[in-house]
């Protein structure tokens, strides 16, 4: 009797297991949505979802765990008690705001992409001004240092805004902002006077004046406009011809002292017509004037220029090409400058202002600059 | 009565047993970290940032199976302890990752860095033979205040280089050299101005 309970327990038992084993083989595949979830998981964080969608993305995660859970739960029953039509419904709900949250991604990725790209064309249109300027103005100095660096942080930026680092750009955006800004600041610095209205118009006096002299006496006289670049020769106080011009480094900068590259401003004399000259033809003006003296003076004065500093000398209209880089002198194309020596006779006035023009060319780039 | 009074405190022990024995792989749960932590401080989040995140994921589902274990009478910490187990495996593997991607990161950046000096140089040479005629004098001058701007960059590469930001640097060394590049075609063109 005993033997044959054993009996029947083991065929149970091994039926049992059997039944287990091929319900087990035929158990259902666990459903594709659950590798796509994951899967999507992976590319929404790839694409920035933790930065972009911060929120939408934590509440997705909760959503996914969730799911998950579900999944598991199933998995741990026998083959063929197992149901994935929950898990399957778990799944789509899931994968679906994964949809949507990707479409948020691509949406807020393009306006941020727009924002940054507008910030980046602003500082551009600045940088471009800026350039044209320090160009402009011969600038070999900081500013123009400064505006290469800025030059390639903008490439950088660019660089990083096609990889989607959109952060690193802005970063980078701003770091060359500030280099833009002191670019801006040594251009200005150097340029005030070009905006002083009140300068403009002492300028623009001296101007008159010379014109108004040489129609009263009938005699030639020069005005030389530094910002224009422009030579005019007057005749009895009309216009007789226009020539362009090239200065220094500095040569916008009204002359104080030897070796600063400066193009003197004020009222000077023809006082020697040198030919030939190192640069061709040349009109030797009798700089520094007196009042080129007492500014000098002062400024040693005030310490502003050392005591060994001299005042300099040799200032001269002369040829050797208006594209070349004078040390203050101004410099005219050869074949202009025999045209211009031909007509000055020693004792020509010459009359050297900034500009004459109250809306000169740079303050429109400023202006356009500040817009 | 005595009988099931006996039963009744065996059964209670025997629970408490089963209870009391499954204690939280807190160990295992520490060397999960740990290896994690230890795959961030390679640079992980750098040169390794999908396998770190599969990592958290991964130690983090296995958390998730602690606590749910550690809600339940019968606590099974099996599964949470294999989860565990292979996380660290998984983390070390990622470590030893990642000292290759460093230093090809490392050789890309000293590359862009030397392909840029190469141009920065190349740009330096012609500037310095090109003839300072009449057209070209100003541009000259500006341009080499322009490779003094770039020169200043590359001295940022290598700082960059120092501080093991590679990619940032590589970044920058692409850039310059782009930048020098429009230099040397700047000059060649001021030469042919002079030429002509």
């Amino acid at each position: 009797m005993k033997l044959r309970a054993v009996q029947i327990a083991l065929v149970i038992i091994v039926q049992f297991s059997l039944a287990v084993l091929t319900q087990n083989c035929t158990a259902p595949p666990a459903p594709s949505e659950v590798n796509k979830a994951l899967a999507q998981d992976q590319d929404l964080w790839r694409a920035g979802a933790s930065f972009f969608a911060a929120d939408e993305y934590e509440n997705y995660r909760n959503m996914l765990v969730q799911a998950r859970k579900v999944y598991e739960k199933e998995e741990l029953k026998v083959g063929y008690f197992r149901n994935y039509e929950l898990v399957k419904k778990e799944f789509a709900v899931v994968i679906r705001e994964g949809e949507r949250i990707q479409s948020l991604i691509e949406i807020r990725k393009e306006t941020l992409s727009g924002e940054i790209l507008k910030e980046k064309t602003d500082l551009y249109s600045r940088y471009e001004t800026l350039d044209n300027l320090s160009l402009e103005i011969n600038q070999r100095g900081l500013s123009r240092k400064n505006l290469a660096q800025v030059d390639v942080m903008f490439k950088e930026a660019e660089r990083l805004m096609k990889r989607a680092k959109y952060e690193e750009a802005r970063a980078k955006l701003k770091a060359a902002g500030s280099l833009l800004n002191q670019a801006e600041l040594i251009l200005k610095k150097q340029l005030e006077r070009y905006m002083d209205l009140q300068q403009i118009a002492y300028w623009r006096k001296l101007a008159q004046q010379a014109i108004e002299k040489s129609r009263e006496t009938g005699e030639t006289a020069i005005l030389v406009s530094k910002l224009e670049k422009k030579l005019t020769l007057y005749k009895a106080g009309l216009r007789v011809q226009v020539y362009n011009i090239g200065l220094g480094f500095n040569g916008l900068s009204d002359k104080l002292h030897a070796g600063d590259d400066a193009t003197p401003e004020g009222e000077y004399t023809v006082i020697r017509k040198v030919s030939p000259s190192s640069f061709g033809k040349a009109l030797l003006i009798n700089y520094p004037n007196e009042q080129d003296i007492r500014k000098f003076n002062e400024a040693k004065k005030r310490g502003y220029i050392t005591a060994s500093t001299r005042i300099g000398g040799l200032i001269e209209i002369h040829g050797g090409g208006k594209d070349g880089l004078t040390k203050g002198c101004i410099a005219l194309d050869d074949r202009e400058m025999e045209d211009l020596f031909r007509r000055i006779p020693v004792g020509t006035q010459v009359t050297i202002v900034g500009t004459t023009d109250p809306n000169n060319k740079i303050i429109s780039m400023l202006k356009k600059e500040n817009r | 009565m005595k009988n099931l009074m006996r039963i009744s405190v065996l059964g209670f022990l025997v629970v408490f047993l089963f209870a009391s024995c499954a204690k939280q792989p807190t160990q295992q749960i520490d060397e999960a970290k740990a290896a994690i932590d230890a795959v961030v401080k390679a640079g992980g989040n750098i040169y390794a940032k999908d396998e770190l995140k599969k990592l958290n994921d991964d130690l983090k589902a296995a958390m998730d199976e602690v606590n749910a274990q550690s809600k339940k009478l019968f606590k099974k910490y099996g599964p949470a302890k294999e989860m565990l187990a292979k996380v660290k495996t998984d983390a070390e593997a990622v470590q030893a990752l990642i000292p290759a991607r460093k230093e090809e990161a490392k050789n890309n950046a000293l590359n862009a860095m030397n392909e840029a000096k190469a141009a920065f140089e190349e740009a330096k040479a012609l500037l310095a033979k090109a003839p300072k005629g009449k057209g070209t004098k100003a541009d000259i001058e500006a341009m080499k205040a322009d490779l003094a701007g770039i020169e200043a960059q590359l001295a940022e590469v290598q700082t960059a280089i120092d501080g093991e930001d590679y990619f940032g640097a590589s970044e920058k060394a692409a850039s310059i050299k782009e930048k020098a590049g429009a230099i040397t075609e700047q000059v060649k063109a001021a030469i042919a101005k002079v030429k002509r």
